[in-house]
């Protein structure tokens, strides 16, 4: 059965429709597989090949493909949630109640949008710990790295400016405590503070500046940086590659070379 | 180290992502991680089917036990915003619970401001320093001077922390401490593997490690611990 | 065995092969799984509970005689349904599975939640049914509607304290919520508000109505013993005492009773020893002018039987002559107003040998088992200023005037909005019912259950006092504050009228508003005087407040005689007639008598036939057998004519809320009833013979 629909597959990649839209045709080839990769604007930002040890799940745990499908999840959840919320007091609140109990399967987008953030931001950690003890910072990988890190707080603040918008008391005491934090910056403290909350206190300008935050510019800037962050894997060579080595390579190791000479 | 080397049979010229001109890159090679450029000895497959398969299960695999989750669980939903009545305790969400852990500590400035923005910053430079990236054993070089220093360390940073009454904090710092000192006592040669390990770890192996045990320990006890008023309660008895 | 575990193995092996042996395979079926939970999320959508109940609701309404009709008004709105209120802030959407709350038809139908609603003088679609029932209105499942949850801590109110809703609007009482109102009335008459402060939305405070005693001249009045006595427990001495019980310990009573008589300073006048007179008086002649001055309309006595009989208005009277010394009563009868210039209790123009008889009588009314085991040492300087941080602590001085001691602001809890009070500021005793109503009865009943140490004494209340001041309490909701004002039913306001001049301060001295409401001050126990004026003839008034008669035999209450000077009666006379006059119409409009004596007959005509008056009226004692309405015999020299004429034309104008029906009678037929009405002189000599 699975022949046949590997047959049926086949030929609609023949199809003019298909070959129109996919530019890498017909055919398995190895070609043809690079061709998929590399003629696809999304899929293009990887590698055409990768070393067969880095598919195996104890070099990654495959973290960072977790965390780019919980951000797949949380978009996909976020825009349908969008249509049934309005940032403002306390609408903000009344919609919360009508997702869980008048829009069909509302209050499961909501459980997944939720239960996804908090995952993604577990995973977002999971994976900066994982990438620092494989030692995968290592040059020419230090950039990427610092990417990661910016991804890290970009997840936080999405996060945390999406925490506001159910308007409970959970979330707004949540936001109060978590923004007082700023006052303390020296200086300029209450002046961050009032920038980030549109006034001194957690109220209906808060929930506006907070929801276009969250829906708007912390996710046009997480998928830039996301992009970023898949291309420069194939531009620093692929996934790190060094500290887990197999033993068979390691039994063949060259002499060591002197450090600091640049290998190309 | 690049595509360049990989075989020619898997690759047909013409419409190959060039490495030759890619820039240039620069590798560190250190006594220990032997510079592997032999590349060419590793196996490739193709990333479509192999890799882009087997990410999408995973995701597909994660997908399926957070739609479980949302399933069954209900996200948490509480009585509208009133600013004139303050829960006790008023929580952060839990990926803070860790500062405001510490806020009970220190002044805000220090664990709100300064804490947070040091993180950040050290976890930014760690690949630009070279100690980093050539990730020696901390004692395996230079020990006369540093384990003395070690010892100073862990000692102001106990002194520091008892200073403040952060009992919560000095047990994860007492625990990696107590595998420092073991650390010390380790040789590369040794016969146990666990002990050659702890030999091999450099410095920031051991910041990080402390780093995320402090990290975890205080934001389960700020999620889990902390009652009314932020005095301790357990979990399990509400 | 092995072999079969290993076979077992093996085809275990090769099944996860075929499924997840290649990446595509497995993305095959690792994609059918996730489909296949993603669909368990519309399910669960359609199998949600108010469909259940939509569903039932059909079978039930199928069985039915007007199945049509029924099925077609359900159909018309199907779904979840929801009473949409912005104004209000209402989103109810309880009627997609209480669908037959308006469905008439469904009256026989007893089972929740298909249950008819019973009718109220509101309709569903202009409140929705938060606003009475409290309860989660957006919800559609069961428990999220019904029970406290962490998004939603009002549960469903239990039905016995559903008046409280009625009273977020309505601050004026209504003929529906007697509850309520006897909720109401008893913050006021237990004195919790002396304690606690009750702000009203318009911004003003419920007052206290038990008028409690100043302790300045205590001393004067009773002694240490019995301040003891009751302290202990003031329902000893008086069954009705409003007064709660501190559970204060035997020491401790000790020395508030010892602070208390130390602090008072003696009054002149209350210390004038009894006239040594005569022979004992006579104690029938004492009770007979006991009687005749109606001191059972304010005064309550217990009787044998154990009943008590008597008015609420002053303290009960059983055992007063254990409390109070004879000297301090004896003054007290003579003028309260030199002891208490505040009290309800008039100032009765007593003559001495009646001051006499009075005082035995009410001396005689002793208990001797209540201070039998009432021994009190002198009081020591220590425990005289224990007691002083006694009566501090506990607040004595929130409803007593106690010398040295000033009355403490907010000395507990304010409870404007106790009804909203989140569930997470409140400690509840274990194994209660974490709700507010619960939490507020318990607090009332037991209030020294939630801790030893607090201060609220232990009121001595009825169960249903106490469901009616949870009531009371419940009213004071965060929506009752919040609700635009318009939308709410204010009460009127409380009016401070003090009528000028000499009448003024012997209308104050007769303590007349303690029964009489005037200008909207005053009791509610005899007739409002504020027309008063227009309604009665100047020489019936004259007699009647020398020689109070009886103007309705059926009443046990009737006004006591004062015995005023001619002065004070003629003054009193004067201002009632000129003050207190309608601007509805001329009073002099019409004769007071000389109507042609066709159209008196007339009158009788209607007066017996077409009216039927004499069903709660009395005209000719031997026929008549009214005792509804005020007996009419002397009416022609008692009330006004043109009062008289417009009483008849419209009675609810003159008074509102009079039970006197409204017959809409033409003008002829009002004048030919007054003209005869207006014939009826009979002289109270000649009632007095029949």
């Amino acid at each position: 059965m699975a022949k046949t629909i590997t047959n049926y597959f086949e030929e609609l990649r023949g199809t003019r429709v298909w070959r129109s839209v996919f530019r890498s045709g017909t055919g398995s080839s190895p070609l043809h597989r690079a061709l998929a990769v590399q003629q696809n604007v999304f899929l293009h930002l990887f590698s055409t090949k990768v070393r067969t040890r880095m598919l195996s799940f104890s070099t990654t745990w495959y973290l960072g493909t977790l965390t780019l499908g919980t951000f797949l999840i949380l978009v996909g959840t976020g825009i349908p949630l969008m249509f049934y919320y309005h940032p403002s007091v306390p609408q903000a609140y009344a919609d919360t109640k009508d997702l869980q109990f008048v829009v069909s399967s509302g209050l499961f987008l909501r459980n997944l949008h939720r239960w996804s953030a908090h995952a993604m931001v577990f995973l977002v950690f999971a994976h900066m710990f994982k990438v620092f003890y494989r030692g995968a910072y290592r040059p020419p990988r230090e950039f990427n790295w610092v990417i990661g890190v910016i991804l890290l707080l970009i997840t936080l603040l999405l996060s945390y400016t999406g925490y506001l918008l159910p308007w409970d008391q959970l979330a707004f005491w949540a936001i109060t405590v978590g923004s007082n934090i700023a006052s303390a910056v020296p200086v300029m403290g209450n002046k961050v503070h009032f920038l980030m909350l549109g006034g001194n206190v957690v109220n209906a300008n808060a929930l506006l500046r907070f929801y276009v935050l969250h829906c708007m510019i912390l996710p046009l800037v997480a998928i830039l940086f996301v992009a970023i962050h898949f291309w420069r894997i194939r531009k620093d060579g692929g996934l790190y590659a060094h500290q887990s080595e197999p033993k068979t390579v390691a039994a063949q190791s060259v002499p060591a070379v002197t450090k600091g000479v640049p290998v190309q | 180290m690049s595509d360049s080397k990989s075989d020619p049979k898997d690759f047909i010229a013409g419409m190959d992502s060039n490495a030759r001109r890619s820039p240039t890159r620069v590798v560190f090679v250190t006594r220990r991680t032997s510079a592997q450029v032999k590349v060419a000895d590793e196996d490739q497959v193709q990333t479509y089917p192999e890799l882009l398969f087997r990410a999408v299960v995973a995701i597909e695999v994660l997908a399926i036990a957070l739609v479980g989750m949302a399933l069954l669980f209900n996200a948490p939903l509480e009585g509208i915003a009133d600013p004139s009545h303050t829960p006790n305790p008023a929580k952060a969400p839990w990926y803070f619970l860790g500062l405001q852990e510490m806020l009970h500590y220190f002044p805000p400035v220090v664990a709100g401001v300064l804490v947070p923005g040091l993180v950040v910053m050290a976890l930014i430079v760690i690949p630009y320093f070279n100690i980093n990236i050539e990730a020696e054993g901390l004692f395996l070089k230079d020990r006369k001077r540093r384990v003395p220093i070690f010892y100073a360390a862990v000692a102001a940073l106990c002194v520091f922390l008892l200073s403040f009454d952060v009992y919560v904090a000095l047990g994860p710092t007492l625990i990696v401490a107590a595998f420092m000192l073991l650390a010390v006592q380790s040789s590369p040669h040794s016969t146990s593997a666990f002990r050659r390990g702890l030999a091999a770890k450099p410095l920031s192996f051991w910041i990080m490690t402390w780093f995320l045990f402090e990290l975890t320990v205080l934001t389960a006890v700020g999620t889990f611990f902390r009652g009314p008023g932020w005095s301790w309660v357990l979990p399990w008895r509400s | 065995m092995q072999s079969s575990s290993q076979s077992k193995k093996d085809s275990l092996s090769s099944l996860w092969q075929t499924l997840f042996g290649h990446p595509v395979r497995a993305f095959g079926v690792v994609s059918l799984l996730l489909l296949l939970f993603l669909a368990i999320a519309p399910a669960k959508n359609h199998f949600s509970e108010w469909r259940h109940y939509q569903k039932q609701y059909l079978a039930l309404i199928r069985s039915r005689g007007d199945a049509v009709t029924l099925e077609r008004r359900f159909h018309d709105h199907d779904g979840i349904q929801q009473i949409w209120l912005p104004q209000l802030g209402v989103v109810d959407r309880c009627t997609s599975c209480h669908a037959g709350l308006k469905e008439a038809g469904l009256a026989d139908v007893s089972s929740q939640p298909f249950r008819k609603h019973p009718v109220i003088p509101h309709t569903l679609d202009q409140y929705g049914c938060v606003m009475c029932h409290r309860g989660q209105g957006p919800a559609t499942t069961v428990e999220e509607a019904h029970r406290s949850t962490l998004a939603w801590e009002q549960p469903i109110l239990p039905a016995r304290y559903v008046q409280s809703s009625c009273g977020q609007c309505h601050r004026a009482p209504l003929t529906g919520t007697p509850q309520l109102n006897l909720g109401r009335n008893l913050l006021g008459r237990y004195g919790c508000v002396h304690c606690h402060t009750i702000k009203l939305p318009d911004g003003s405070a419920i007052k206290p109505t038990d008028d409690p005693p100043s302790l300045e001249h205590v001393a004067d009045k009773t002694t240490r013993e019995w301040i003891y006595a009751w302290l202990k427990d003031p329902q000893a001495y008086a069954v009705t005492a409003t007064m709660p019980n501190f559970k204060l310990s035997d020491p401790d009573a000790r020395d508030v009773s010892a602070f208390l008589t130390a602090s008072s300073t003696p009054l002149a006048g209350d210390t004038a020893p009894v006239p040594q007179d005569q022979k004992a008086p006579d104690p029938t002649a004492g009770a007979s002018l006991y009687g005749e001055s109606f001191c059972a309309s304010c005064h309550a006595v217990q009787n044998a039987a154990g009943n008590v009989v008597g008015g609420d208005v002053g303290p009960e009277l059983t055992r007063v002559g254990t409390k109070v010394k004879p000297e301090w009563l004896r003054a007290w009868l003579r003028n309260p107003r030199v002891y208490d210039s505040g009290t309800a209790m008039p100032h009765y123009r007593l003559s001495d040998p009646q001051l006499s008889l009075l005082t035995a009588f009410l001396g005689n009314k002793t208990d001797s088992d209540l201070l039998a085991n009432v021994h009190l040492d002198a009081a020591t300087p220590e425990q005289i200023a224990h007691g002083k941080l006694l009566v501090t602590e506990y607040g004595c001085a929130s409803c007593h005037a106690i010398n040295g001691i000033k009355k403490p602001d907010n000395f507990a809890p304010e409870l404007t909005r106790v009804g909203s009070k989140p569930l997470t500021q409140i400690v509840f005793l274990p194994g209660m019912t974490h709700a507010i109503p619960d939490y507020i009865a318990a607090k009332i009943r037991q209030p020294r259950s939630f801790g030893s140490a607090l201060k609220m004494p232990q009121f001595s209340l009825a169960p249903a006092q106490i469901d009616a001041l949870t009531t009371a309490l419940l009213s004071l909701t965060d929506r009752a504050h919040d609700l635009p004002l318009a939308l709410t039913v204010p009460a009127k306001p409380a009016s401070n009228y003090q009528p000028a001049g000499k009448a003024g301060t012997l209308m104050s001295d007769l303590a007349c508003f303690s029964c009489h409401a005037i200008n909207g001050r005053g009791g509610d126990m005899a007739p409002d005087l504020t027309w008063e004026g227009s309604s009665v003839q100047r020489p019936w008034l004259l007699a009647f407040l020398k020689n109070p008669g009886t103007l309705r035999p059926a009443l046990i209450r009737r006004m006591p005689r004062f015995n005023l000077s001619d002065d004070d009666a003629k003054e009193l006379t004067d201002y009632i007639m000129t003050a207190y006059q309608t601007p509805a119409f001329d009073r002099d409009s019409m004769p007071s008598g000389g109507y042609p004596p066709a159209q008196v007959e007339q009158g009788k005509q209607l007066f017996y036939s077409k009216y039927a008056c004499q069903g709660c009226h009395i005209v000719d004692t031997k026929v008549d057998k009214g005792y509804v309405g005020p007996t009419l015999t002397q009416v022609g020299s008692r009330l006004n004519a043109a009062w008289v004429y417009h009483w008849l034309k419209e009675p609810q104008t003159m008074r509102a809320g009079t039970i006197e029906p409204n017959r809409n009678m033409t003008d002829e037929d009002a004048r030919a009833l007054t003209a005869f009405l207006m014939t009826q002189k009979g002289s109270s000599k000649q009632e007095a013979k029949k």
